[in-house]
């Protein structure tokens, strides 16, 4: 634009000059605007990075307090008793189900009507009974402790609220009305007394627990057969062994410290390593990750068992094998695929997919498939099921890429060489373009754990790490994720508070997924570009 | 002489219009639905009245009976000895009326051979202690328990009423809606869930009885069902006034007619 200085005056025949506003030119402005969007995209992208962060981190001290109050207001101490009185309900749930088998064998095999089923099986209800009873004096114990254990924690969370209360009226400058704020001071110590002073009745009742299940245990009615025998010789065993932990757990609860630290090490392992998700409970609420992680990578690991055959031998065959008329129509039917929105596959799934393939698990003929017959619709298969249909177009286009970049004098030496088409493409095209394809993969899976609609409405919305003794049956279970949980929780919980933070710190982890696929992506596809040749 | 009456007929409703502006705040449960819906019938039989409805919790409804602010609050509660004490304290004499009761189904597959569960029942499957139908007297077969996600008010007023504030079972699923969750007990035989009661007429499920009482009008009232509460008008004294002809509307044939159409059971 500007003439060197030094350069003597060039004559030009066209004397205009180019139309200028504010002194820049059009190619200035075009140049200022897309400079411009480049900038404000990388602005926002760090604004979302530092607001994710900022919100989530939070979540840590705030978790170390939840479980310092869980301590000090003795919740967990009332834990030990509640985990007793669970297991007890566990075994009763083993003898209710040996009723239900003893019940099917009677009535299938031996043609009994159901009330003289009933009948043979009124010694076992007996026996069962008698067994069950056995725990109340420690659940009415337990039942009392919560509700003191829960007093304490409410008293202290309104005294909390009663803080935070003042402090906010004090930043509105209104001192009178936070000096008329009441304060209540919850003192832990003396407010736990009458829970810990409860331990020389607990051990009471704990002895003479002890003592009426093993006298109940030997009446246990004789099983009709071999199988079912073991089976109640088993749980005769699984008793036995129960109170024999009772001492351990007195012992525990004896040495148990209501002063102890929680460090905010324990906060961060009780989310990574966490076992539960439980919120909005009126005792305890957990953010623990794993059962929703766990969900999520089922969830993709079945889709990519489905896509990735899928999306790579497409690819192969539209690369290699397929005539130009083929290609035509295969290339743009797949890429149409990524064009449906999530939410209508999600409708897809609960109204037609997850419908057949429930009834199709019902078949006599298809009992043989691990998890068959399932009765819950929504499962991990049918969520995997339709994100392998998103992950089918994503691996497709770019491992197509992949071996479209292999370059053809491989090709062409290997035919010159004498190797068939199919030898060509196993030997020669196929490991030439392995980086790519894995790269595609990690693509295609980080494309899926990110997928949000669809498990929300088809992975079934159960919190809980599924049953990995199902073996692959497994896959027929609900499972709940880390995506569908952000989705589901996010618009209602209030602002700031522990859930509000935790369901943040889930997205940073996400966050971290799709950072690391991409990032070993990028490096698989640079080290390894052509891996032979 | 005409022109002169029309004119004078005018500014009377003018000014009738400025007087009769009725102001309702509390609870979202029943300003959610019910008493926009009451209104909107309302002025349409009067369409001089106008209304300003704030549906902010119980609590801010309360509130604003005692400071003066509002002609009626509404409130899914009732009063606090705290709340009642503080409003005498200002002059203002809470008075209670009864909307209509808020009920909650439970629900189960229509091939279920139960017809009804107990209250122990219904607690021991919500919170996991019992997994198989066999053991409430059913036909063999796992439990699938829906259940409402963890952020609605259903899903915390449930843990309330049925399950002594014990958690839910983890194998609960927890399922976005009340249709949700009809529509999956309608596919599974061995589902249960709860819904509230403009749900309940759905095809494939059915209406459990809890300790032999259905959520009807009847037992409601008896309180013999147990999972239902009932929700409130407070107002400053006896209402009179536009405020008193809007509760009447409200207890009148067409208003209950409302309230059971929305899911609430009426209690006239």
């Amino acid at each position: 634009m500007d003439s060197k200085p030094s350069a003597p005056e060039p004559t030009f025949k066209i004397k205009k000059t180019g139309k200028r506003f504010l002194g820049l030119s059009l190619d200035d402005f075009v140049r200022s605007f897309f400079g411009g969007n480049a900038l404000v995209s990388v602005i926002v992208l760090a604004l979302i990075t530092v607001f994710l962060f900022r919100e989530g981190f939070g979540f840590f001290g705030q978790n170390q307090q939840n479980l310092s109050t869980y301590r000090q207001a003795g919740l967990e101490y009332v834990d030990y008793m509640k985990r007793q009185v669970d297991d007890h309900t566990a075994l009763k749930r083993y003898l209710s189900d040996l009723r239900v088998r003893q019940f099917t064998k009677l009535k299938t095999e031996q043609g009994l009507e159901i009330r003289e089923v009933n009948a043979a099986l009124s010694s076992f209800d007996d026996f069962a009974w008698d067994f069950s009873e056995t725990v109340n004096p420690l659940r009415n114990m337990v039942s009392d402790l919560t509700e003191t254990a829960s007093a304490i924690k409410t008293k202290f969370l309104i005294s909390e609220d009663k803080k935070t209360e003042r402090k906010q009226l004090l930043q509105e400058g209104q001192k009178e009305a936070a000096a008329r704020v009441q304060q209540i001071e919850v003192d832990f110590d003396t407010e736990i007394q009458p829970i810990l002073a409860t331990l020389p009745s607990y051990r009471e009742i704990n002895t003479t627990f002890a003592q009426e299940i093993v006298s109940v245990l030997p009446r246990a009615p004789q099983m009709p057969d071999a199988a079912l025998q073991e089976r109640m010789d088993r749980f005769v065993a699984m008793a036995r062994a129960y109170t024999a932990t009772f001492p351990a757990i007195e012992k525990e609860m004896a040495t148990w410290d209501p002063h102890e630290e929680v460090a905010l090490s324990s906060s961060f392992s009780a989310f990574i390593f966490g076992r539960d998700w439980l919120t909005a409970s009126f005792w305890q609420d957990w953010y623990g990750i794993i059962p929703l992680a766990i969900g999520s990578l089922m969830v993709s690991v079945v889709a990519l068992v489905l896509a990735v055959p899928l999306g790579i031998g497409a690819a192969i065959y539209v690369n290699q094998v397929a005539s130009d008329a083929e290609k035509k129509l295969i290339k743009p039917c797949i890429e149409f695929i990524s064009a449906i929105p999530s939410v209508v596959l999600g409708f897809f799934g609960i109204a037609v997919l997850g419908q057949a393939l429930r009834l199709l698990s019902q078949q006599p003929w298809a009992e043989f498939i691990p998890g068959f017959p399932f009765s819950e619709r929504l499962n991990i298969l049918t969520a995997g099921c339709l994100l392998a249909l998103i992950a089918v177009p994503t691996i497709f286009t770019l491992a197509e890429d992949a071996i479209n970049n292999v370059p053809r004098p491989f090709k062409e030496a290997s035919m010159a060489l004498g190797a068939s088409r199919l030898q060509t493409i196993i030997r020669i095209i196929v490991p030439a373009s392995l980086s790519g394809i894995i790269s595609a993969v990690l693509l295609g899976f980080g494309r899926v754990i990110g997928e949000t609609m669809v498990v929300l409405l088809c992975a079934g919305n159960r919190i809980e790490i599924p049953d990995f003794t199902a073996g692959l049956g497994v896959v027929t279970q609900p499972v709940h994720t880390m995506t569908g949980i952000i989705a589901q929780e996010m618009g209602e919980v209030v602002h700031g508070s522990i859930h509000y933070r935790a369901l943040f710190v889930v997205g940073i982890v996400l966050f971290f997924l799709a950072l690391i696929i991409n990032y070993l992506a990028q490096k698989i596809v640079r080290r390894y570009r052509i891996s032979i040749g | 002489m005409k022109k002169l009456l029309l004119i004078a007929a005018v500014a009377l409703t003018a000014v009738s219009l400025q007087a009769q502006k009725l102001v309702i705040k509390g609870s979202d449960t029943l300003g959610a639905k019910l008493v926009p819906m009451l209104a909107e019938e309302y002025r349409a039989m009067y369409p001089g009245v106008s209304f300003e409805i704030a549906a902010e919790g119980s609590t801010t409804g309360i509130a604003a009976i005692i400071d003066g602010t509002a002609d009626i609050g509404m409130a899914s509660r009732a009063a606090k000895s705290t709340e009642i004490s503080a409003a005498q304290a200002k002059g203002v004499s809470m008075t209670e009326t009864i909307v209509c009761f808020d009920g909650i189904a439970v629900i189960l597959n229509s091939n279920s051979p139960l017809a009804g569960l107990s209250e122990r029942q219904v607690q021991q499957i919500f919170t996991g202690d019992v997994t198989d139908w066999s053991a409430v007297g059913g036909n063999p077969g796992t439990i699938s328990v829906y259940t409402r996600n963890t952020s609605s008010g259903t899903y915390s007023d449930f843990k309330k009423l049925a399950m002594n504030k014990r958690d839910y079972a983890p194998s609960s699923q927890k399922m976005a809606g009340n249709e949700q969750i009809v529509s999956e007990v309608a596919k599974n035989p061995n589902g249960i869930g709860y819904v509230g009661l403009a749900y309940v007429k759905a095809e494939g499920i059915k209406v459990a009885s809890i300790d032999g009482a259905l959520p009807t009008k009847e037992s409601v009232v008896a309180k013999a069902y147990p999972y239902a509460r009932p929700t409130f008008y407070y107002t400053n004294g006896e209402p009179t006034g536009e405020a008193a002809k809007f509760i009447d509307f409200t207890h009148s044939k067409k208003g209950q007619e409302i309230a059971a159409k929305v899911g609430f059971v009426p209690v006239k």
